[in-house]
């Protein structure tokens, strides 16, 4: 009884990584998009909210994204709105995935991914530089861009461990 | 064709629309929201306005709450490595001490000068509202290099205030909330300051570039690579919006100086390192007088209109005297030329008289021959009369007068 308790609870506080990681994420000091490294940094909110609105869509809710998106945006100093829209746009690119699927694999995923992370990217490109006229760095912009779909694979592998090993055990039993 | 059509509008409208469970709303309903937000907040709408200010202060903090770990971390790292550097910097900070004390009083009386020099043209600022804010914030984003601070607009923070560091420029105030405020660091990349290069008042706009180094874009002095020594990046106060002479960094004159096109500028600050910021505005001296003061001061006005008024009439009557003086000088010269007429016209007449003269005894001369010729038989002395001798006096006046007859008449 102890046992089922305990992996209830581990389950439980398993479900809220996604989310925690989200807003940790966005609200840290520390940004992987931006690190100092010349040619090296990634968007780890894109991979997060990719992977967990592909693989399991209950983790991370709609409305906590659009939040996530808007604390993003106050602590970059970013127009208020801006990243909720990309994260969304994300969501979408991932549902219709979803979709459309019948066998997943990683490397359909990662590739669907690189095309939608270039899409926002360039959105968020256009939006900044001729509406807002905040003036940014193209190179970098394609540096995140490439890291970013490079370390999908890693991370999305490490996320499926993961739930392998919380979850996988559990649902065994 | 036209199933694989239905099929890509289905899944795109089951994309948008479906809600999942637990899910409150559609993503195209928040996506909707999302664009609102942006429109009116682009628009300044006073609700949005409202909404972001709240959404701000709670995001700092938290934000503040959630990298407390990572800069508790990051700190200890620091304590850790500068206990490891104790010895090393102890010693050199040591040498750079005792070079710095010889070099204080020099600065000093240089800055005593300057001080003095502004205010004799006007341009002494002085710090009207000085706050010490801590740094709640340093997330550096691709978009914009900025910090939050811990004071607001209840602390008397405005816009496009100053944010300095040790007395460094470190940025400007670019937003204010009720509680905390974003500035604008200068290595951002939008960040335009005009600067002046020192030596060669060289006159630029700087711009950020990466985290320690920003970079001129508009030079005015286009030789400025032919200029190899080492150049210190100051504030030039240009425009107004920054006061002149914050220290900024330092332009290096090393071996590719000649040939780097970038002019790359590096901070003397290092903007990942801030804690504490000063946040300052600055405004024109402007000296509180008393009663009695004023008086004198409007004494000291009058005196010096007075004075002023003297010294324009002094002026005029220099310039008046020397228009005379101009004058006599030419008078002068006309006075010398014409006295040299003058004598040159005299000498003329003298020499005009003694001809006339000469003229005039030639005459007489030539009367006297031709008289002689006809009358000189009746006056000559000859054995049978006992007339005047041939040459005298007598003689002449004898044939002047036609003859003998004449005399005794």
């Amino acid at each position: 009884m102890n046992k089922i308790n305990r992996n209830n609870i581990v389950h439980n506080l398993y479900r809220y990584i996604p989310i925690t990681l989200l807003f940790v994420s966005v609200l840290n000091e520390s940004d992987f998009s931006n690190l100092g490294l010349k040619y090296f940094s990634f968007n780890f909110s894109y991979i997060l909210i990719f992977y967990y609105s592909l693989k399991k869509k209950e983790s991370l809710g709609y409305i906590a994204i659009f939040i996530a998106g808007l604390f993003n945006d106050v602590v970059l100093g970013a127009p208020i709105g801006l990243s909720s829209l990309m994260y969304l746009i994300l969501c979408v690119a991932t549902s219709y995935l979803r979709n459309i699927t019948l066998t997943p694999s990683l490397i359909k995923d990662g590739i669907f991914f690189l095309i939608t992370i270039l899409i926002i990217n360039s959105l968020l490109f256009i939006i900044l530089n001729f509406i807002f006229g905040f003036e940014s760095n193209y190179y970098e912009q394609i540096t995140s861009i490439i890291w970013t779909f490079l370390l999908y694979f890693l991370f999305s592998t490490m996320f499926d461990f993961f739930d392998h090993y919380f979850l996988g055990k559990n649902n065994v039993r | 064709m036209e199933t694989s059509r239905d099929d890509f509008v289905i899944a795109i409208r089951s994309a948008f629309l479906k809600k999942g469970t637990q899910q409150r709303f559609s993503l195209l309903s928040l996506i909707f929201f999302s664009i609102v937000f942006l429109i009116l907040g682009s628009l300044n709408f006073k609700v949005i306005d409202y909404i972001k200010k709240g959404i701000k202060e709670i995001v700092y903090r938290s934000s503040f709450i959630v990298s407390g770990p990572e800069n508790f971390l990051k700190d200890n790292y620091l304590i850790i490595n500068n206990h490891f550097n104790l010895y090393e910097e102890r010693i050199k900070n040591i040498d750079e001490l005792n070079y710095l004390r010889s070099r204080n009083l020099s600065q000093q009386i240089i800055t005593l000068e300057n001080i003095k020099y502004k205010k004799l043209i006007d341009d002494y600022f002085i710090g009207n509202n000085e706050t010490v804010a801590k740094v709640l914030i340093d997330k550096q984003s691709p978009f914009l290099r900025s910090v939050i601070i811990n004071k607001g607009s209840k602390n008397n923070i405005e816009l496009g205030m100053l944010v300095l560091n040790e007395g460094y420029l470190v940025g400007k105030i670019v937003e204010v909330n009720f509680f905390t405020s974003r500035a604008l660091l200068i290595s951002d990349i939008n960040s335009k300051i005009p600067v002046s290069l020192q030596p060669g008042d060289i006159q630029a706009i700087m711009s950020g570039k990466d985290k320690q180094e920003g970079v001129l874009q508009y030079v005015k002095d286009k030789n400025l690579s032919d200029i190899n020594e080492e150049k210190q990046v100051l504030t030039s106060g240009a425009g107004g919006v920054f006061k002149s002479g914050i220290p900024i960094g330092v332009i290096y004159a090393d071996e590719d100086f000649a040939i780097n096109l970038d002019r790359v500028v590096s901070f003397h600050k290092d903007f990942s390192q801030l804690k504490y910021v000063k946040v300052v505005s600055f405004s024109k001296e402007n000296n509180l007088l008393d009663l009695s003061s004023k008086r004198n001061a409007q004494k000291i006005e009058n005196e010096i209109e007075e004075t002023n008024q003297q010294q324009e009439t002094l002026k005029i009557l220099l310039e008046q005297k020397q228009i005379a003086d101009e004058i006599r000088i030419k008078i002068q010269k006309e006075n010398d030329i014409l006295r040299n007429e003058s004598v040159r016209l005299k000498n003329e007449i003298l020499l005009e008289k003694k001809n006339n003269q000469q003229n005039i005894n030639q005459k007489g001369e030539i009367k006297f021959l031709e008289m002689n010729l006809v009358y000189g038989h009746k006056c000559r002395k000859s054995i049978f009369n006992r007339l005047y001798k041939v040459g005298t006096t007598e003689y002449k006046e004898c044939v002047l007068n036609k003859g003998l007859k004449k005399i005794d008449e």
